[in-house]
């Protein structure tokens, strides 16, 4: 059997890559939310420091097998989505598993973490954390649709459910699918707003109501596997969608770049504005989002 | 070769630097001290610059401050949430009543000494101490963790039985959950 | 503005046509006091609250007169129709401390009444409710009565950490700094009378 070393640097180097990404992004959030609120802010390897902190705790308490589970199916939907984007473009080194059909098996990957942590934090017995599933779920239906919606268009107009045709198709700047397909990538980034889960749609971890919901029983090292899976998931979903809309990165320059412009979008959404409670945010989402999603669909169809 | 000892001796400098610079309070907020917490946290003093964090809940926090007097009803609670914290944890007192009852003194209800019942890192003097010496408390916090010196856990842990003498001393009626933490 | 306070008077002159013991008199704008037997004061506050139009009980207090071996309750009554506050004085037996609720009237009395039963032993009979409120696993005469003593307790129970035994007493620092003479009344309360 032939050895594809260069996979398997790959498999090795991409989740380390988008760890150290991922951290400092969300140091960097930390910072810009400081600086907006007239404070001077964390370092910006804060999160990581957080992060070797909860893993070097002595003890670390947990209440049964799915708890200890529910972190590690976070962490792996997290990693399997990251390893079936391509990072880089025509890369050798950075494709990793993009295989045919993977905008499906995508959309059904990202939702396994929301379930693996619900049912780690339904075994912690906590009712704060009961609540907090309940919403993270019922959001999960809301922002889902449109997504699917952005997503169903776009495989219409291209006849393709490959992340590399896709891709191939986005050559020149011009034939970015942002510019093709202006709809779909309204109804996309409004969910993804929802996936983020900053505000206004950060009721489902409200830490002054429901003390930080589905993670309120999770300490140490199983909220440090938490942060470690969110970091990783954030730069895999901003890699997806630098990858659909806007043409991918052939170099980690313009990944960078990209991905921080796409960050960015969530971010200074999430700092100006307040919490919506979980049916109003499912009413935004079936209502602006849902209707981009349709027309794109209507544009292509006819 | 590669050294056992000195090995564990830099992964602790590490593992004691990400301590000292990520501190997350769970602010139990008894008594007027918790109104001293929000100017720490937000734009003027901004104690985040130093990686303290609130954090929602008790497991998930590395800092506990009793902010001012402690009621023996507040005191059960304060035990079963200090025992409830990963290790490892670290207490600060806050304000001349956790020291010794303050003007609290001759109060029917409130315990006067704080280090007799939970094991105390860190005082911080005043009433109410200012934010600025609130800051000071937290630095010198982490020069103590810095340092490995802040070892309150093991503490109650060693001395459990003297501690818990001490709290039953208090609470009469001893209805408390056992954890094994 | 009427100088006469023609609506307080009407009021007074209301409840002593009523209830001809009662003790009623003018304190000053907006404000009368009525002091009344015990055994009055369910048909009076009834009254009050259904003719005389005091809808609100804004605050219910106790006074431990321990000179004359009573309590002294407290009701304070607000009308807004006539912007006036009614208070309503009462004294009951201190050794057998006992009265009636007045929940049926008011709801908010049912916690005052809770909070007397605990901090004053208080009896209201009536009140079904009268269960452990804010202080738990209580063993001592409840410690709002005058006979309670604060510090002797607290000696007791909680441990003293050293290093206090200097403290000055403010009252003796000022009158000596100022050359002042220390009154009478205020002897009885200085810390070096206590030790």
């Amino acid at each position: 059997m032939e050895i594809n070393w260069s996979t398997i640097l790959g498999i090795i180097f991409t989740p380390i890559i988008a760890f150290i990404v991922g951290v400092t992004y969300g140091g960097l959030t930390r910072v810009i939310t400081a600086r907006v609120q007239n404070r001077y802010g964390p370092p910006i390897f804060q999160n990581l420091l957080d992060i070797i902190k909860l893993y070097s705790k002595e003890s670390n308490i947990n209440h049964g097998v799915m708890q200890h589970l529910g972190p590690v199916f976070a962490i792996t939907a997290s990693v399997t989505t990251l390893f079936f984007v391509p990072v880089i473009k025509d890369s050798t080194v950075f494709t990793n598993f993009s295989f045919h059909g993977d905008l499906i098996f995508l959309l059904y990957i990202m939702v396994f973490g929301s379930l693996g942590m619900a049912l780690g934090a339904g075994q912690t017995g906590n009712p704060n954390s009961a609540i907090g599933v309940s919403r993270g779920l019922s959001q999960l239906v809301g922002y889902e649709v449109p997504f699917v919606m952005a997503l169903v268009a776009i495989m219409i107009q291209f006849q393709t459910t490959n992340l590399n045709d896709l891709l191939a198709v986005q050559d020149h700047f011009t034939k970015w699918i942002i510019f093709q397909s202006p709809f779909a990538f309204l109804a996309a980034i409004l969910a993804f707003l929802g996936m983020m889960g900053y505000a206004p749609f950060d009721v489902v971890i409200a830490p002054a109501e429901i003390a930080s919901g589905p993670p309120s029983e999770f300490g140490g090292k199983y909220l440090g596997l938490m942060l470690t899976s969110r970091s990783i998931f954030t730069f895999a979903k901003l890699v997806l969608f630098t990858d659909i809309f806007l043409g991918g990165a052939s170099d980690f320059i313009t990944l960078l770049i990209k991905t921080f412009i796409l960050y960015m979008i969530p971010v200074l959404t999430g700092i100006v504005f307040p919490r919506y409670r979980t049916e109003q945010s499912i009413r935004f989402f079936w209502s602006w989002p849902l209707f981009f999603g349709i027309i794109a669909i209507l544009v292509v169809v006819f | 070769m590669y050294n056992d000892k000195e090995a564990s001796k830099i992964v602790d400098i590490i593992k004691n630097f990400a301590r000292k610079h990520s501190l997350w309070i769970v602010a139990y907020g008894t008594g007027c001290g918790a109104i001293e917490l929000p100017p720490t946290m937000t734009s003027r003093y901004d104690a985040e610059r130093f990686g303290i964090r609130g954090s929602a809940t008790p497991r998930q926090a590395d800092v506990l401050l009793i902010t001012g007097y402690l009621s023996v009803k507040t005191l059960k609670r304060v035990i079963r949430t200090y025992e409830q914290m990963q290790e490892p944890k670290y207490v600060i007192g806050f304000g001349s009543c956790t020291i010794n009852g303050g003007m609290y003194w001759d109060s029917y209800n409130t315990i006067k000494a704080l280090d007799r019942y939970l094991p105390v890192d860190v005082y911080i003097n005043g009433c109410m101490p200012r934010p600025e010496a609130v800051i000071s408390g937290f630095i010198k916090l982490q020069e103590l963790i810095a340092q490995g010196k802040a070892d309150g856990a093991k503490r109650y842990q060693e001395n459990l039985e003297w501690y818990r003498e001490n709290q039953r001393k208090v609470i009469k009626n001893w209805r408390m959950p056992e954890y094994n933490w | 503005m009427d100088k006469d306070f023609i609506n307080e008077n009407k009021t007074i002159e209301e409840i002593k046509n009523t209830f001809h013991s009662a003790e009623a008199k003018l304190q000053r704008k907006n404000r009368i006091i009525v002091k009344l037997r015990s055994d009055l004061i369910p048909p009076f506050l009834s009254y009050a609250k259904n003719y005389l139009s005091f809808d609100h009980l804004a605050h219910f207090s106790c006074v431990d007169w321990i000179e004359d071996n009573q309590f002294e309750l407290v009701y304070i009554l607000y009308s807004y129709e006539k912007n006036i506050i009614a208070i309503v004085k009462t004294r009951i037996d201190r050794e057998k401390a006992e009265f009636v609720t007045v929940k049926h009237l008011w709801r908010q009395a049912e916690t005052f009444e809770r909070e007397f039963h605990e901090m004053y032993g208080i009896n209201f009979t009536g009140n079904n409710r009268l269960t452990e409120f804010i202080l738990e696993d209580w063993d001592d005469i409840p410690p709002m009565r005058r006979d309670f003593d604060t510090m002797q307790y607290s000696k007791e129970n909680f441990y003293t950490r050293p290093g206090r035994e200097d403290a000055q007493d403010v009252r003796e620092v000022i009158t000596k700094k100022s050359g002042e003479k220390i009154p009478d009344f205020a002897k009885e309360f200085s810390v070096r009378k206590l030790k």
